[in-house]
């Protein structure tokens, strides 16, 4: 049991360094980066050595956990602060170590190159990423929801942090709140969430409340629908799931290892995990299970039709966040849980790949991020453009990059899945054709064609190195989950499966090549389609461009949908002119009489403070006149 | 007096040995580190007598004092408050309490009868916590009311000194006669001064008649005016703005925590009735103090003010946990008076730690842009106003939610909601503060205050945050020490 | 308590006599009352010597002092008186009590002594010590 008494320092390694950094004001920029990356490769290393153990010594049950003290104990609630280590969390804390930990490496470098902003800036975003890292860690960790809703409000405040790490510009400050406001949307119905779950179980324990759920609530009652609702709304907001997904595009504000981190390892993926952590719910809550696969099926079509037209190489990136989230959840959705984490593991890898990669083209084009202003990269920087290359590969499930198996899964997992089945693979499969489509757009219009203009300087070693060994991890990632129609055993699977317990049953073999083999086809005419459409640039697309829909479509489709008018209109204005009109009447009278009264009370009271010793005294007598009063006859 | 009547005492005769020898070093040879080195052995080994007490309780020592786990809990808690208090005033009176020029050694700045009086504050509050018996409730109370005339009247120098002294002459006076003839009309009505024969007077019916009940209606002046619970809060707040910030934080903690801790003896002793007139008082009170202290609180711009006004509410708070019965009340009470005096001290302690030889930090002008000048010192206040407010994660929290929850549980549920209600009005005014603290600085105020930084008082604080913090993560610790201490 | 509360109302009728009584006399004295101001009403002594300077006079702050100690001094001294009656009775306990009673006394006494206290004349008058501290248990 040597590693697993080791447990706690995971977390608490992040945390202390965020703790150093925040506080040691002097430190010189060496130590800081040194702190900030030797604090998550540390953790890293701790989580691969008990990572080995668990898998060469299983501990009794598939899980082990680890108390490290109560928090309060009163009247039968006691939270603990306990960590609980299974197979799901294990995968979670390897993906935010590992993954995490290339980012910083990279950020050493990276955010050195940067005019870092005012003041100590480099030291203010390690600090904040490593407590980003260190919230995520106590999240995927916690073996009660009132921790992970710690961990859970960490995220999102170091996503404020850092998203308006550039605080200097109005513009990015706002994206930040943004961020926060509509996350906290979910977060509000998280904890109502969290509420009815105490009420009604009276423990927020995360295994004593399954077992307690599933023994008491009936499959499809009220209750257990209510509370996997109020959590799938807290999920939505962290995933960046419609309707919640709008501010995910505009968290670009921040710098790119951040859109790195908030889109691979930290941010996105905690809904993924909620999800899946508290599958028993949303077994016990069929509607708002096929509710998880229809959001996760929309949103992959809306942001990847969103993705198609973005000129922005990182609002692209990020569309395509959104869509493969909803892949995710597609996959919760039919009850494919490790299939759905599969995708997480394989997702961390090339989103952060690409988001590196692209975060070096960004920087060596002197902060040029539209594409069409790129092309010809090909030669310029080599490295950065294999990366990529592979990183698109993966995204686009495409081989040799085996990262891609996991969206074929996803897909099987789907059609071999009960009702609505076709529908949701459709939609799965349509999603496989956008995603190659706006995949090999953005390949074919950074990399290829004219260049126009010459990069600054060379790819620095630092940043290349995070790039090639997470291109590696795209290339072999498939095999944590070879799949058997290929000939393999789904490792990964299996894995969870002490987790997950039975999941949806893989169709016959035939069946699953079928499947593969059509997926493969669709991803190929994406290729083609992008080939066709942009690595020439052919007259047809300016054609298809200007037709009448194509412009609406453009439109609809580069604003996102319009959802940010769309809540422009039916939210914020009406909300706006409501308290507009509102601003001398109705609701607001009451909190302004509130705050009028306490102000009207405390000047009245104040009237009392003449400082004169006569009438504190003559205070101090009529209280004992009265004491005397109420006891004499009472 | 026995062997073992001696080991148990050894806490008080350590301390009142302590004040005699600083009283004749300073006779001696006038040295403000040496009195100061003194108070503080002394307080440590006081401290560290503690254990030499601890087999011996639970132990009547006369029939004027019991030495049980309560007592030695509370005395170590007050021991470790004045031993902060110290260091704080060690800081202070070295800035604030310089030689005048050219003049002879015996008019020199009389540093040294701080800390006499300050030890025998100690004593008093050690005597408070102790005694079961009207005797020493009373020579305790006096013994810690009359050194605390003179320490705030300490900084003779300045009109608001002197003034905050005399109000609190005149006023302690009026109070302790209230205190004393109550006592009488108990003691005529009963028949007895000590603790237990008074509970055996009412567990009899004895307690019912006009007399006693009188009596005790006038002990809750006195005691409640130790409080500064509402209506005999008046003299808190100049007491507070006039007196030396670090005795001030004496006042407010080591003075009212021992009042408190007396005031929960005697109520767990005599049992009085939860629904009789009593408790309506006591209710009464609670409610007032919540809410005139955080109103007057509200726009107050004087910082030691607007501490004496959130300490009323705070005490009302307390009353809120004295009044509720069952097995969590006592907890309650012990740990949200432990949250309190770590806070209040830390607050002080930052107020202490800025003032400067002219005049205490008291404005908020003084703490504006504190954030820009003093981060550390600002993290430090930040964290104690949010404890004070009750902000999840620090000791204020744990402690407010005992209460809260010992409200609940013998459903007191209109105080519980009148204290809700109080805490959000009360955090407008701790936020306030807040945002000052991070608000650009003043030109003016840069340049005003040019505070100490001396390295007794920094360690102090630095040990009250940490342990603001650690007790408010980690809080198991505290309160099963709580709970063995408790009968 | 109706029987405890019945039992007032003498008190309350004593209470409210007494008031009556006093705003009769007052109010009768203030119809009926001689006024006049002539030149000299306003003074102290109507028909005496005119008074000069203010009746806020300042005495030197050694004669409180001295007093005081002789007090403070003095009422110690009677413990000392107590236990000498029971003397025997207490025993070497009490004895001891009372020898550290004594210590106790003689260094406040040679506090006072030696922060300049006892000297009558401007060396003491400035700074000296405030009574509280003598009052120990």
């Amino acid at each position: 049991m040597t590693a697993f008494e080791g447990l706690w320092l995971i977390p608490a390694l992040p945390l202390a360094g965020a703790l150093v950094l925040a506080a040691g004001r002097r430190l010189p920029r060496r130590a800081v980066a040194a702190i900030g990356v030797g604090s998550v490769g540390t953790s890293a290393v701790i989580a691969a050595l008990v990572a080995w153990q668990f898998i060469a010594s299983p501990p009794a049950g598939h899980a082990v956990s680890q108390v490290l003290w109560s928090w309060l104990t009163v009247a039968g609630f006691a939270p603990q602060i306990a960590l609980y280590l299974d197979a799901l969390s294990l995968v979670m804390v390897l993906v935010v170590t590992v993954v995490g930990l290339l980012i910083h490496f990279y950020s050493a470098a990276f955010m050195a190159r940067q005019g870092t902003p005012p003041g100590d800036g480099y030291r203010r975003f390690f600090a904040c990423m490593n407590l980003f890292v260190a919230s995520m860690l106590i999240l995927v960790l916690a073996d009660n929801l009132l921790l992970l809703y710690l961990g859970w409000e960490g995220v999102g405040l170091c996503s404020y942090l850092l998203i308006g790490f550039w605080y200097k510009d109005p513009a990015n400050g706002q994206a930040a709140m943004k961020a926060f406001i509509v996350t906290r949307v979910g977060d509000a119905a998280l904890a109502v969430g969290l509420f009815v779950l105490f009420a009604n179980l009276h423990t927020l324990h995360i295994q004593n409340l399954l077992r307690e759920a599933a023994e008491q609530w009936t499959p499809g009652s009220a209750i257990a629908v209510a509370a996997a609702a109020l959590l799938l709304g807290g999920a939505v907001g962290k995933s960046a799931q419609l309707p919640l997904q709008t501010w995910l595009p505009d968290a670009m504000a921040g710098p790119t290892p951040v859109s790195a981190l908030i889109h691979a390892a930290t941010m996105v993926t905690a809904g993924v995990y909620l999800i899946a952590r508290t599958h028993v719910l949303f077994e016990l809550a069929p509607p708002v299970q096929s509710l998880v696969a229809v959001i996760g099926a929309l949103t992959l079509l809306t942001a990847g039709c969103s993705a198609l037209v973005q000129r922005d190489i990182k609002r692209v990136l990020a569309y395509s966040t959104i869509s493969q989230v909803g892949y995710m959840f597609l996959a919760l959705g039919v009850g494919a849980w490790s299939a759905a984490i599969f995708h997480l593991v394989t997702h961390a890898f090339f989103k952060s790949l690409l988001f590196l990669a692209a975060g070096v083209v960004i920087a060596r084009l002197r902060e040029e991020h539209d594409l069409l202003k790129m092309g010809g990269l090909r030669r310029a920087m080599p490295v950065v453009f294999w990366t990529f290359l592979v990183g698109a590969l993966g995204l686009a499930s495409m081989p040799p990059a085996t990262a891609g198996f996991s969206k074929e899964a996803i897909l099987s997992a789907v059609w071999n899945s009960g009702a609505g089945a076709p529908w949701l693979f459709a939609a799965g499969l349509a999603g496989v054709f956008i995603t190659s489509l706006y995949t090999f757009r953005m390949v074919f219009l950074a990399f290829f064609g004219e260049a126009h203009g010459t990069p600054d300087g060379e790819t620095d070693p630092v940043m290349a190195l995070p790039l090639v060994v997470l291109a590696l991890a795209c290339l072999c990632g498939g095999l944590l989950h070879w799949p058997e129609a290929l000939g393999g055993h789904g490792w990964l699977g299996g894995f969870l499966s002490s987790t997950f317990g039975t999941e949806v049953q893989a169709g016959p073999v035939g069946t699953e090549r079928i499947l593969g083999a059509v997926s493969e086809a669709a991803t190929f005419l994406g290729l083609a389609a992008a080939g066709l459409l942009y690595a020439r640039r052919r007259a047809c697309l300016p054609g298809l461009v200007r037709s009448p829909v194509g412009v609406l479509l453009h439109r609809l489709w580069s604003s996102g949908w319009g959802f940010d008018e769309i809540y422009a209109a039916c939210l914020v204005r009406p909300f706006v002119s409501l308290a507009r009109f509102n601003r001398n009447d109705g609701v607001d009278l009451v909190y302004q009489a509130l705050a009028r009264a306490n102000r009207w009370f405390h000047l009245l009271l104040s009237l009392t403070q003449t400082g004169r010793v006569r009438g504190v005294a003559t205070g101090m007598t009529v209280g004992a006149i009265l004491i005397l009063l109420i006891l004499v006859f009472q | 007096m026995r062997p073992d009547d001696l080991a148990a005492l050894s806490p008080l005769l350590i301390l009142a040995g302590a004040a005699v020898a600083v009283l004749l070093a300073a006779a001696v040879f006038r040295s403000h580190r040496l009195a100061v080195a003194l108070t503080l052995a002394g307080l440590a080994a006081a401290f560290a007598s503690l254990s030499i007490a601890w087999p011996h309780a639970p132990r009547p020592v006369t029939t004027l004092l019991a030495i049980d786990h309560f007592a030695l809990f509370y005395m170590g808690l007050i021991l470790a408050a004045a031993f902060t208090v110290v260091l704080f005033s060690h800081d202070y009176l070295a800035t604030t309490c310089l030689p005048t020029e050219g003049v002879g050694q015996t008019s020199g700045p009389r540093r040294e009868e701080y800390y006499v009086l300050m030890l025998l504050a100690v004593v008093g509050s050690a005597v408070l916590v102790a005694s079961v018996h009207f005797a020493s409730f009373f020579l305790g109370l006096e013994l810690l009311s009359v050194s605390l005339y003179a320490l705030v009247a300490y900084r003779r120098e300045g009109r608001l000194g002197i003034e905050a002294g005399v109000k609190y002459l005149i006023l302690g006076g009026a109070a302790s006669a209230f205190l004393l003839f109550g006592m009488a009309l108990v003691y005529a009505a009963l028949g007895s001064l000590d603790f237990s024969g008074l509970a055996r007077g009412f567990a009899r019916g004895d307690g019912e008649g006009l007399l006693p009940l009188a009596g005790i209606g006038l002990m809750v002046v006195g005691i409640g005016f130790k409080l500064s619970l509402v209506p005999f809060h008046g003299w808190a707040p100049d007491v507070y703005q006039g007196a030396p910030a670090p005795v001030t934080a004496f006042v407010a903690t080591v003075s009212k925590g021992a009042v408190f801790a007396l005031l929960l003896r005697f109520f767990s002793m005599l049992q009085p009735p939860r629904h009789g007139a009593l408790a309506t008082v006591v209710a009464l009170v609670a409610v007032a103090s919540m809410f005139a202290g955080n109103w007057l609180a509200l726009l107050q711009t004087n910082v030691k003010r607007l501490l004496a006004y959130s300490s009323i509410a705070h005490m009302g708070y307390l009353l809120v946990a004295l009044l509720a019965s069952g097995p969590w009340a006592p907890t309650a009470v012990t740990g949200y008076l432990t949250a309190y005096i770590v806070t209040i001290l830390g607050a002080f302690g930052v107020v202490s730690v800025l003032s400067t030889r002219s005049r205490d930090a008291d404005g908020v002008e003084d703490y504006r842009g504190l954030a820009w000048r003093r981060p550390w010192l600002a993290g430090v206040f930040t964290a104690m106003l949010l404890s004070l407010a009750g902000i999840p994660l620090t000791v204020g929290f744990i402690g407010k939610f005992y209460v809260l929850a010992a409200g609940v549980n013998s459903d007191l549920w209109l105080l519980v909601v009148m204290l809700a209600v109080n805490s959000a009005i009360g955090l407008f005014y701790y936020l306030r503060l807040i945002a000052v603290l991070y608000r650009p600085p003043s030109e003016a105020a840069a340049g005003a205050v040019a505070s100490l930084s001396l390295p007794l008082g920094s360690a102090a604080l630095l040990t009250l945050t940490l342990a603001l913090i650690i007790l408010g993560v980690y809080p198991a610790p505290l309160i099963t020490a709580i709970q063995a201490c408790l009968p | 308590m109706p029987e405890q509360t019945s039992a007032l109302w003498p008190l309350g009728l004593y209470c409210l006599a007494v008031v009556a009584i006093t705003t009769v006399i007052l109010g009768i004295s203030h119809v009926l009352g001689e006024r006049h101001s002539e030149k000299g009403t306003a003074i102290p002594y109507e028909s005496g010597m005119t008074p000069t300077g203010s009746a806020q006079l300042r005495f030197s702050a050694d004669f409180y002092l001295v007093a005081m100690f002789f007090v403070i001094f003095d009422l110690e001294s009677i413990f000392v008186f107590a236990w000498a009656v029971a003397a025997r009775d207490v025993g070497w306990s009490g004895y001891t009590e009372l020898f550290v009673f004594v210590g106790i006394l003689l260094a406040a006494l040679a506090y006072l002594w030696r922060s300049g206290a006892l000297t009558w004349g401007t060396g003491g008058q400035a700074h000296a010590p405030r009574p509280g501290k003598e009052i120990e248990p």
